[in-house]
């Protein structure tokens, strides 16, 4: 919000100084705060080529600007930086941006005038960054060094006071394992692709925040009373109850059918992961900062050999999914990697268990050895995985070819990640969902167009199953775009079925721009409760603006344009934006075979069908259609020709 | 119907903080849990909150409560039957 005391604070690890600047106004206006305003500064500050890794990388974070606000729903903060995880054969390496809820963290980041923190260089030994308002310091942090994300979390609040928010590394960051996370609050991960391993390699085991200030808004009555309305809207959903009952261990049902590895019938299953499992082991749902819904959960292992482990997150889908790839009958077993994971180590769940897979898959069939694995046998066990877990974590032996993820099984042992059978691989990048099972709706496509090739934050009603056209109609109707923008979404395309889904992801990436900037959560726009007109309202009654949706959605569009911009920068192109080849490949399962289909399951989606989605995709977004990337007239109509300059460009290479 | 005692349920309480900030607006125009009569009560291991509404500064909202207008989870419900206390916590 223009308003005073909204700052960008700057913090160099290397030297211990920090300043701050006002954010100018006119960025505000353009780019909505928050993650918008990140990406500039990621244009601005990022340098083109670094290794991200090295202290030339930065990490950026924006609360969004509602944070710390009434509204049902505002609590995310969004973290931009280079990414470690190898995203092509030639070792480049994508921007992204990752988002995370929380209780405490964000809503300190504002309170304290904090707004944007970029971070840069790297601490001469292991520190924590304090954040106490105005008073910025880092602290010796070797005493927490080597400790795990629960504990150090805990003695951070002990020692900080009951309000302090908290982003923390596990030894998977420390240990630079490539797919380290963080987490945020002890119940919310944030940075698949390994932002926990840029901490780690700047020797920043923590951000500690406190804030005391007012989060003020421009027309408070206006606000508060538009807040309690769409709270009133979210109370009406009929599905709340079972909801808020369940949190993210809801949705079997769903689950079950858009996630299926293929390996057990989906009755066994049913049985050994379902709906009974979940309820089994909740123990609390945990609301995010203002969230009228709730869904992190706590969680308790009941009975086997882990016995009374308590976690924090969602344990459920993760483990359900690889529990079946990997042939674990019980599920408390993988719960244990999960709960290990979250609130110990911050390994990537989803990776690790995947390479984990392949990895041991590929021993058996001979195409690796025990002169591969430094003597280690790989067998399809239980203990193996875990042997391999921790081995990855403290990157021991083999463990360190895994820490460094699918790139480097490829360049070792020549095993393509291509060739991997589950969910496909896109920029270096394993996904959580599959399209052969999940169909292919728009959040498939957005995982090879957005820049991090992860869903986080985009989910619109198509993710769900078995919505009606109508359905899908109102809710792209309620975002607020223009008619001839629905019109062009809702033509009947003969290569995607009934709706253009290349063009509805575009605007489903601007709308995601829009909820990250303003820390908005997307489980609401997922559930079809919050729209495009209602964020116009809640941002003109808190900045004093007057924007329609169509002009706020306007300004995501030119958010996903600096972020294009930053990883064009970065040698990503069309080429890139590749279509997981295993999708094309039928699935055969004891359910019989899985095609990719479109959404309506109307016909079978093949390599030429999803090139002319995304011709749809980058012609929507005024983009040159054989390269991918921006174009200078797009650049001008958004006000950013400065950063299509080849000037620019090479002044930061 | 005017509210002349509130009840807290502790285990009810998921952390959303909205009570605080519902306080902190109709008291005085902005969101800072800090201006909230309320003091949120973290319990560091488990991460259980319960909200502390401190009495001597808790008017009831003249009888309209914002703080239990506001909970989503049924944290903070009207006292119907002990109207001699404000406020009361369920043990
Ligand atoms: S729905 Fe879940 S992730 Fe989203 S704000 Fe609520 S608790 Fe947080
Ligand atoms: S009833 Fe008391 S605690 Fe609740 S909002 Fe009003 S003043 Fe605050
Ligand atoms: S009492 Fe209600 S509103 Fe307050 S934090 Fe707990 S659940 Fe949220």
């Amino acid at each position: 919000m223009p308003r005073p005391g909204y700052w960008t604070v700057f913090v160099d690890l290397s030297s211990g100084e920090v300043t701050r600047e006002p954010v100018e106004t006119q960025a505000n206006q353009d780019l909505l705060g928050g993650c918008g305003v990140g990406w500039k500064l990621a244009a601005d500050h990022l340098l083109a080529r670094a290794d991200p890794l090295s202290p030339d990388n930065k990490i950026i974070i924006n609360p969004g600007l509602l944070v710390g606000t009434l509204t049902p729903g505002t609590p995310k903060t969004t973290s931009i930086t280079k990414y470690p995880t190898y995203a092509s054969d030639d070792e480049r390496f994508y921007v992204g941006a990752s988002t995370v809820g929380g209780r405490y963290f964000g809503v300190a980041l504002n309170r304290a005038g904090c707004q944007h923190l970029v971070i840069s260089g790297k601490a001469p030994s292991p520190v924590y960054l304090r954040i106490r308002d105005e008073k910025i310091e880092l602290v010796d942090a070797e005493d927490l060094w080597g400790r795990g994300i629960e504990e150090v979390t805990n003695e951070l609040v002990r020692e900080e006071g009951p309000e302090t928010g908290v982003m923390v590394i596990g030894t998977a960051g420390e240990n630079l394992v490539r797919n380290a996370l963080s987490i945020v609050d002890k119940t919310n991960s944030l940075g698949r692709g390994g932002l926990g391993a840029v901490m780690g390699s700047k020797n920043l085991k923590a951000i500690a925040v406190n804030g005391s200030g007012d989060v003020e808004v421009e027309n408070p009555e206006a606000f508060f009373n538009f807040s309690q309305e769409l709270r009133e809207r979210v109370y009406q959903w009929p599905k709340r109850d079972h909801w808020i009952k369940l949190g993210l261990a809801a949705g079997w049902d769903t689950f079950k059918h858009t996630q299926y590895p293929g390996i057990w019938p989906k009755s066994e299953w049913d049985e050994l992961y379902g709906e009974k499992t979940r309820l089994a082991t909740v123990e609390e749902v945990i609301a995010c900062n203002s969230c009228i819904l709730s869904c992190r959960l706590k969680w308790k292992i009941k009975g086997g050999e882990y016995d009374g482990e308590v976690g924090y997150g969602s344990p459920f889908s993760k483990s359900a999914t690889s529990g079946m790839l990997l042939g674990v009958k019980d599920f408390r077993k993988m719960i244990h990697i999960v709960a290990d994971a979250n609130s110990n180590s911050g390994m990537d769940f989803y990776t690790t268990t995947r390479i984990i897979d392949f990895a041991t898959k590929m021993y058996e069939m001979g195409r690796l050895g025990k002169e591969d694995t430094g003597g280690l046998k790989l067998r399809r066990d239980y203990d193996t995985y875990l042997k391999l877990y921790q081995m990855m974590i403290k990157r021991e032996g083999f463990g360190d070819v895994l820490a460094d993820g699918w790139h480097r099984l490829k360049k070792e042992f020549g095993l393509d990640p291509q060739e991997y059978w589950y969910a496909g691989i896109c920029k270096g990048m394993d996904f959580i969902y599959d399209a052969r099972p999940s169909n292919f709706h728009p959040l498939m496509m957005s995982f090879f167009t957005r820049t991090r090739p992860h869903h986080g934050g985009s989910h619109t009603r198509t993710n769900s199953r078995n919505k009606t056209m109508e359905e899908i109609r109102e809710q792209v109707e309620a975002w607020g775009l223009p008619q001839e923008v629905i019109d062009r979404i809702f033509t009947e395309a003969p290569y995607c079925g009934s709706f253009n889904v290349g063009r509805y992801t575009k605007h489903m990436e601007d709308m995601m721009r829009v909820k990250n900037s303003l820390g908005l959560c997307s489980i609401y726009s997922y559930q079809g409760l919050i729209f495009g007109h209602d964020m116009a309202r809640l941002y003109n009654a808190a900045t004093g603006e007057s924007l329609t949706a169509d002009e706020l959605i306007k300004c995501g569009e030119r958010i996903s344009n600096f972020a294009k911009l930053v990883n064009v920068r970065e040698g990503f192109s069309r080429e890139d934006d590749k279509v997981p080849e295993l999708w094309f490949r039928p699935m055969d399962t004891p359910e019989g075979r899985i095609e990719m289909h479109d959404y309506f399951n109307t016909k079978v989606i093949t390599k030429e069908d999803a090139g002319k989605m995304l011709d749809d995709y980058y012609q929507e977004r005024g983009w040159d259609v054989r390269t991918g990337t921006p174009t200078p007239e797009k650049l001008k109509e958004l006000g950013l020709e400065k950063y299509s300059s080849k000037q620019n460009q090479t002044a930061l290479a | 119907m005017r509210i002349e005692g509130i009840v807290i349920i502790p285990s009810m309480c998921r952390g959303c903080r909205s009570c605080q900030l519902a306080c902190s607006y109709v008291r005085h125009g902005v969101f800072n849990p800090a201006k909230s009569v309320i003091v949120m009560d973290r319990e560091v291991e488990t991460d259980h909150t319960v909200p502390v509404i401190l009495p001597l500064s808790c008017d009831l909202c003249g009888g309209n409560p914002a703080c239990l207008r506001a909970c989503p989870y049924g944290a903070i419900v009207a006292n119907t039957e002990h109207t001699s206390y404000k406020i009361l916590v369920q043990t």
